[in-house]
This record gives structure tokens, sequence and C-alpha cells, in this order.
């Protein structure tokens, strides 16, 4: 029985030390990611998401064998990242978002068949394998032109068709949708998906929400280093079903006087405030929201409430939800 | 009026001080240390060795002139280097977008490296000067002083023209690197001027601090105010034509640049 | 072996293109060693000596050329591919980093030669020299010696890079002193003798007086002898020094996460 696991980690930590100081240096310590648990299925496509500084790239770079992990123990395809490191990298490939990781002055196919030599690859396997790629990220028509003069979003699938040179069975993108436009963004989830359909198991990292529901087979939301929730989709919102989140806008000068009309339903409801510049916003998520309804009702033709809307929760609030009762809880 | 002054002013040290402390940064006194003394010195040493090689000796000549060279580092490299790490980093447009007035702006970035550049070589000349055993009796300090000054202000004019270049071509580092480079032959930091080839002496004359240069050599060597005040007059004037040049090519670059758009494209 | 080469052209073809072929290194192969040369010349005219030793004032400027160019291209890559964002990805690929900055810098070196081919030149048709008497097999064989010398100094400055950003600092100031302690522009000799010494160290320091010997013609064979042997084995200490510190590095990137930082 192959093992079935592609990524099994096992009490990962990271921490980091920084000097800081122009005479007195101090040593600063880190903890980027602790005590992190978790197994991804092979051809599982399993999201990893969180704030900023979360720990979710620090993450990636060690499943990626980029980084050593202070202690505990990452088995990646069966293998051992520290034992067989090198055997682990033929095997994954990974993407880092942003413009960063290619050459500039050289075209697509240049980059390509740079990066295809350091992985050993055979060179009529090279030449078959890059205008396949091109065309699965859909820069054909530009691979002969400098990568310097492609656009954010033109960068990032030519990473994505870097990953995928050595046709690897593990992929790792971090944050792939970021600086995209909707439309490539949508291009590209399509790919992921694609590739989803093809075998792969791939670990996505991102900030969208939606990106997440609509790709990921599983989820674990991370935050301060450390796995805070972990799920399908499905099973997150499910969590906390029979909520709904109701939106209300009014001007700054009104909010005080809006929060008195809320106040019977405190404690069956979750109410989170946010001043703008010209407007406030009032966002309550509850499980009962025909009793909010009653509430406001009276006051919906009123100067308190600009305007108001209703919907059932998405990943987005569940993810917010448990992020902020995170913070709350210290 | 007196606000507008006021404005133009803390506009100036801001510009000043934000440049200096962001793009000439250093992290650590060591690397701080190293960019500023550490090429000076060596290849000082290598000229001074090259020197005594051909028969050239007079290390003391080397070592002076290297020394008063060095405000050059902030004047031509630390000051070009903030102008044109503007384009670098992108941060030109939001600059040349904003209202702020134009002369503080550009002549901003100068103020701290003028400090520093100056500190550098009064720390730096003081040690060779008791090194060489030449004592400081018969010179006029205060003199020195100011053609050390003179010296630090003159050489920011090629950092501001450099600086300028460097905004518009991707390789204007490279330029001010070779400029920076012949400095060491032109104005009389390792060659006399009046023995170098009789057809690069003219160019000599017209460049920033060599006649400030030969003016600090002679104070060293006992001058008094009347027998180098041509000399600091010639250097004050070639210096702010300099500074003017590099000014207008500044607005004439960020005028062009409106049309074209090209301060941005890297 | 396919592969080995495949991999040897694709990374020197891309070093070629990327760094090498770009004004800041022509202006450390060319115009920085020309202005030392020309300091050279002019300081002789200023003495009043009107025949200075061409080996070192002038095609001592290329050895000059190729070593500046070697540090700064050696070791400008690993920070540009730092700062690029490539180096991840290089260290994150099955081809071990030693290999890739193995092959680069051999390009750097070779690159390098042309500035010692525009000093020969500059020497011959500029300044008359004659290169009389010169030991051609005994010039060659040192000249291969000089380039596996500044090869094995060029890896080790390499790792010391990818070690650390901050390293950056010293490697810059690396250049100049080597320039100085090695005697490039004049002989060993006009240093003080404690000065001497140090550059001992240096395979390079070896390898260029073997060469200067064989182009005067002057040295006895087992003189040139000792020189090559000393110049090889020191060449080989660094070369074994870089492959030690290599694994280090490998290790020590990925605790700190210095990979990343720019």
């Amino acid at each position: 029985m192959p093992d079935q696991k592609a990524i099994s980690t096992n009490q990962m930590q990271k921490t980091f030390k920084t000097r800081q100081g122009f005479w007195r240096r101090t040593t600063r310590v880190t903890e980027a990611v602790r005590d992190v648990t978790f197994e991804v299925n092979k051809g599982e496509l399993f999201g990893l998401l969180g704030p900023n500084g979360a720990g979710k790239t620090t993450s990636v770079k060690m499943l990626s064998t980029l980084l050593l992990p202070t202690s505990g123990t990452i088995t990646i395809l069966g293998l051992d990242i520290l034992r067989d490191t090198t055997e682990v990298r033929k095997r994954i490939g990974f993407t880092f978002g942003g413009a960063r990781g290619l050459y500039g002055r050289l075209t697509a196919v240049e980059n390509l068949r740079y990066f295809a030599e350091l992985y050993a690859m055979e060179p009529a396997l090279t030449r078959k394998r890059i205008p396949e790629l091109l065309e699965l990220v859909n820069l054909l028509d530009r691979g002969n032109d400098k990568v310097e003069t492609y656009s954010s979003g033109m960068q990032q699938r030519l990473h994505l068709a870097r990953a995928l040179l050595h046709d690897p069975e593990l992929i790792f993108l971090d944050e792939p949708t970021v600086g995209i436009d909707p439309v490539g963004a949508r291009e590209l989830r399509a790919t992921i998906k694609e590739l989803k359909a093809r075998g792969k198991t791939i670990l996505l990292t991102t900030h969208y929400m939606a990106e997440a529901d609509e790709l990921c087979d599983r989820i674990a939301i991370i935050n301060k280093g450390r796995i805070i929730a972990m799920d399908t989709p499905a099973g997150m919102k499910s969590g906390m079903t029979s909520e709904s989140v109701i939106n209300l806008r009014t001007s700054n000068e009104n909010l005080t006087a809006l929060k008195a009309i809320l106040s019977p339903i405190d404690g069956k409801a979750t109410i989170l405030c946010k001043e703008n510049t010209v407007q406030s916003e009032v966002s309550i998520r509850t499980a009962h929201p025909s009793r909010v309804i009653e509430v406001i009702s009276p006051w919906l033709n009123t100067d308190l409430i600009q305007t108001m809307e209703m919907r059932s929760q998405t990943l987005e609030d569940v993810y917010v939800a448990i992020i902020q009762n995170e913070e709350a809880n210290g | 009026m007196i606000r507008k002054l006021g404005q133009f002013f803390r506009l100036y040290f801001f510009q000043a001080w934000f440049s200096y402390r962001s793009l000439f940064a250093w992290s650590t006194p060591f690397s701080y240390m190293t960019s500023k003394f550490g090429f000076p010195f060596f290849s000082m040493l290598y000229f001074v060795f090259i020197g005594k090689f051909v028969g050239f000796d007079n290390p003391e000549f080397i070592v002076i002139g290297n020394i008063l060279l060095m405000p050059s580092i902030n004047g031509l490299y630390g000051i070009s280097m903030t102008i044109g790490d503007e384009r670098q980093f992108g941060a030109m447009s939001y600059l040349l977008a904003s209202p702020a007035a134009r002369a503080p702006l550009f002549l901003g970035r100068a103020f701290f490296h003028i400090i520093d550049g100056f500190i550098t070589v009064l720390v730096a000349l003081p040690i060779a000067i008791l090194f060489f055993g030449l004592g400081f009796s018969g010179i006029n300090l205060l003199l020195l002083a100011l053609c050390l000054i003179l010296l630090s202000i003159t050489t920011t004019g090629l950092g501001f023209i450099m600086g300028t270049i460097s905004l518009v071509s991707r390789d204007g580092w490279m330029f001010t690197n070779t400029l920076g480079q012949l400095l060491f032959i032109l104005i009389g930091v390792n060659i006399p001027v009046d023995k170098l080839p009789a057809f690069l002496q003219p160019i000599s004359n017209y460049l920033p601090m060599t006649r400030g240069i030969l003016a600090a050599r002679q104070v060293l060597d006992g001058a008094r105010w009347l027998d180098v005040s041509g000399l600091l007059g010639g250097e004050i004037l070639v210096g702010l034509v300099y500074i003017l040049i590099g000014y207008t090519l500044f607005r004439l670059i960020e005028r062009a640049s409106m049309t074209t758009g090209s301060l941005d494209s890297i | 072996m396919g592969n080995f080469l495949r991999l040897a052209l694709r990374q020197m073809d891309v070093q070629l293109r990327m760094r090498v072929l770009s004004l800041w290194s022509l202006g450390l192969f060319f115009t920085q060693p020309a202005i030392f040369s020309a300091v050279g010349m002019l300081l002789a005219h200023a003495a009043g000596n009107a025949n200075p030793d061409l080996i070192y004032t002038v095609i001592g400027g290329g050895i000059m050329g190729m070593w500046s160019g070697l540090v700064f291209t050696s070791t400008f890559d690993i920070r540009a591919d730092r700062r690029e964002g490539t180096l991840e990805l290089i260290v994150g690929s099955p081809t071990p980093l030693r290999r890739v900055v193995g092959f680069r810098s051999l390009l750097n070196i070779l690159a390098g030669s042309t500035s010692m081919l525009a000093a020969v030149t500059a020497a011959v048709l500029i300044f008359d020299y004659s290169f009389a008497g010169i030991n051609v097999p005994a010039v060659i064989l040192s000249f291969a010696l000089l380039l596996f010398g500044l090869w094995c100094m060029g890896i080790f400055l390499a790792n010391l890079l990818a070690w650390s950003r901050l390293s950056g600092t010293f490697v810059d100031l690396l250049e100049m002193p080597i320039a100085l302690l090695c005697g490039f522009m004049y002989p060993i000799s006009v240093l003080p003798s404690w000065m001497q010494y140090i550059s001992v160290v240096f395979p390079i320091r070896w390898s260029l007086q073997a060469m200067r010997e064989a182009m005067r013609g002057t040295a006895a064979n087992a003189e040139l002898l000792s020189l090559w042997g000393i110049s090889l084995g020191i060449s080989l200490v660094f070369y074994l020094f870089s492959h030690w510190l290599d694994v280090k590095v490998h290790d020590h990137i990925r605790v700190t996460g210095e990979l990343h930082s720019i």
C-alpha cells in the first residue's frame, strides 16, 4: 500500500532570529510558525488561509525545502525533507506570488529553458513541454517576448508554467492570483482546476476567500503561526450555518443612535461597527435574522439607515469571525 | 512670505534627511565605515605603490590628494545615487506629481551629503598629516577648513548632473562611475595637473575640485588667505556653474518626462 | 555527461546575457583597469621615467580587469538572484547551487580574459611592447593556472555571498586589497615585507609571478615549476574549502531565511 499522503507535518515550527539596531545589536526572536500539524492527501487541493504575516509563506517554504524547520518533522510524498532533499525537489514545483523570480531580460521560452536545465530535463522533452505549458497558461503568442515587457498577470502565469515544467506531483502555489485582474484570476483558477483534474496535489495559499471556497477541497486557517481551524469549505460554513449577515450603512453622526436601536438584539447577534470617512458600516451576524429585521424595520425609511443588505454567510464571514474570535481570546 | 519661506526650508531639510537616510543608508556601522573608507583607502595605497614602482617618490602627494577627493564619494556617488535611485524605486512620479517646490526638492538632497563629506575629510586629513609627520604648526586651520567645506559643496554639482542622467538612463550609474574614476587622473589627486599631458590640462581646469584641491595643498604648505583667494574664487565659480547645470538639466528632463513618460520606465 | 554540458552551456549563456554583457561589467573589464594603468603611466611621466615596465603598468591592468570583473560579477550574481527572487528557485531545484555558481564563475573569468587581451593589445600597439624572449608554453600554462586560481577564489566568494547579504560589504571591500597585495601592477617586492607575507595565501599571486617571468623568458624551469605547484596547491585548498562551505551555506540559508531577503 503506497503512502497516500502528499504532505504530512508533525509539530512543524520555525523561529527566526533577527538582529536590529545600529550600535547596540539586539536579537529579536520571531516565532513564525508554531506547532503546525496537518496532512494533505494525494490528489487533494488544500488551501492555507490567514492574514498577512500569519506564517503561510514560511510554511510553504519549509514544505518546499527552502527553509529548514526549527523543530518538527515534514514528510513530502513519503520522503523526509531533511534526508531526501534532492529527491523531494525533483518531485515538487512551487511559485511565490509577485513579480520576482524571473529573468526579465530573457524571454519566457528562455526562462523556461533555463529552469528546465536546472531540473535536468532531456532537451527533447523540454522542447515538447514548453509550448504545451505556454498554451496551458495562455502565453503561447508571447513566448518569445522579454519577460520585463509582461504584465503582472502574465508573469504570474509564467511562474505557474515554470513550476509545472518537470511535471511535479505536488505543487505549491503561494498567492497565485495576487495582483491579477479578475479575468486573469478566473483563467488562472480554471488552470488550477484543470491541474487538479489531472491528479496533481496542490497546496494553495490565498487571501481571497471566494477563491478558496471555489477551489479547495479542504482549508486550514492559520494565524500567528498556528492552525486555528481546518475543515472543508462547506464544513466551515456549516459550523455557523444558521447565521446570516445583515449589513447596514449609516452616516457617522448617526452611528451612536443606530447602535442604541440595536441594543435589544445584544447577545443574539455579533455586531461589528466600522467607521469610514463619510459613512459607517454596521455588520450584524446573527442566527435570528427575523428578530433583527423586526428591530430595525421601523427605521428603514429614516436617515438612520441609508442602505440595508442581507445575505447568507460566506467563507469570508467565517474567516473573519474565526480570526476575530482568535484575536479576542488572545 | 515668511510662511512660504518656512515651508521651503522644511521641505529642504525633510528632503535632505529623508533622502540621505533612505537611499544612501547603511545598516551597520561596519558597512557604513567600509563603504566610506574602504575603497578610498585601499585604492590610495594601490596608487602609492604604483607610484613607488614607476619612480614617483612622493607618496605624501598621492595620500593627501586621495583624502581631498573623499567628499566626492558623497557629492558624486551619494547624490547621483539618491536622485537616480528614485527611478529604480519608482518614487519619482510621486515626487514630480507633488506640488512641492522643485529647488528644495532637488538641492535638498545635497545637504547631509555635504556635511557627511566634510566630516569625512575632516577626520581623514589630520590622520594623514600626523602619519607623515607634517605637523599643524604652519597651517592656517581655518583656511584649510574653508577649502574642505568648499570641496564638499562644489563636488555636488557633478552629483546633480550624473544623478539627473541616471534618471533617464538605466546605465547612468556606469557613467557616474567612469567619471568618478577619471577624477583619479584629472583633478590633481594622484598626478599634479601641470605634469599632465598638455591636452588634458584644459579639461582639468574646467572641472570642479581642481582648484580647491590645489588650494588645500598650498594651505597645507603654509599658504595664507591672499595666496589662495584666486583659486578659491575660481573654485566657487566653477562649482556654482556645475550645480546650475545639474539643476537646469533636472528641470528640462522633468518637463520632457511629462510628454514622454520616460521617468517611470525602467 | 550530456546533462552536465547542457547545464554548463545554459548557465553560461544566461550569465553572459544577464550579467556580463552590460556597461557595468565593461567598465570593470576595461575602464577601471585603463584608468589605473593611465595613472601608472602618468606618474611615471611625472617622475621623469620614460620607460616604465609595461608588464606591470599596462598588462597588470588586464589582470586587474579580470579580478574586478570576477569579484563583482560572481558576487553581484548572487545578490541579483537574491533580489530578483530567482535564488530560491535555483536552491529549490535539484541542481546544486555549487554547480550553478561554478559555471557562472567560469564564464565570468573567460569574459574577463578579454580585459587581458585588451591590455596586451594596448601594450603592443600603443606602447610598442615587443615580448622579446617570451616562453609561450610557460605563459599559457601560467595563464591557465591564473584562471583556475581566480575561479577557485570566485566560487569561494560567491559562497560567502550566499551565506549572508551582509558579507556583500566585506566582499566589495576585497577588490582593492587583493589587487594591492598580489601586486597586479607592480612587483611584490615594492610592498613592505609584512604585506608580502599576507599575499602568500592567494594562488593568483604565484601564477601571476610565473606568468611574468615566462613573458620575459628569464626564469629557470625549476623556478616556474615551483611557482606553478604553489599556485595549483593553494587553488585546490580554496576549492576544497568552497566545497565544504557550500554544504554549510545550503543549511545556513535555510535556517536564517537569508535566501529571499533583499
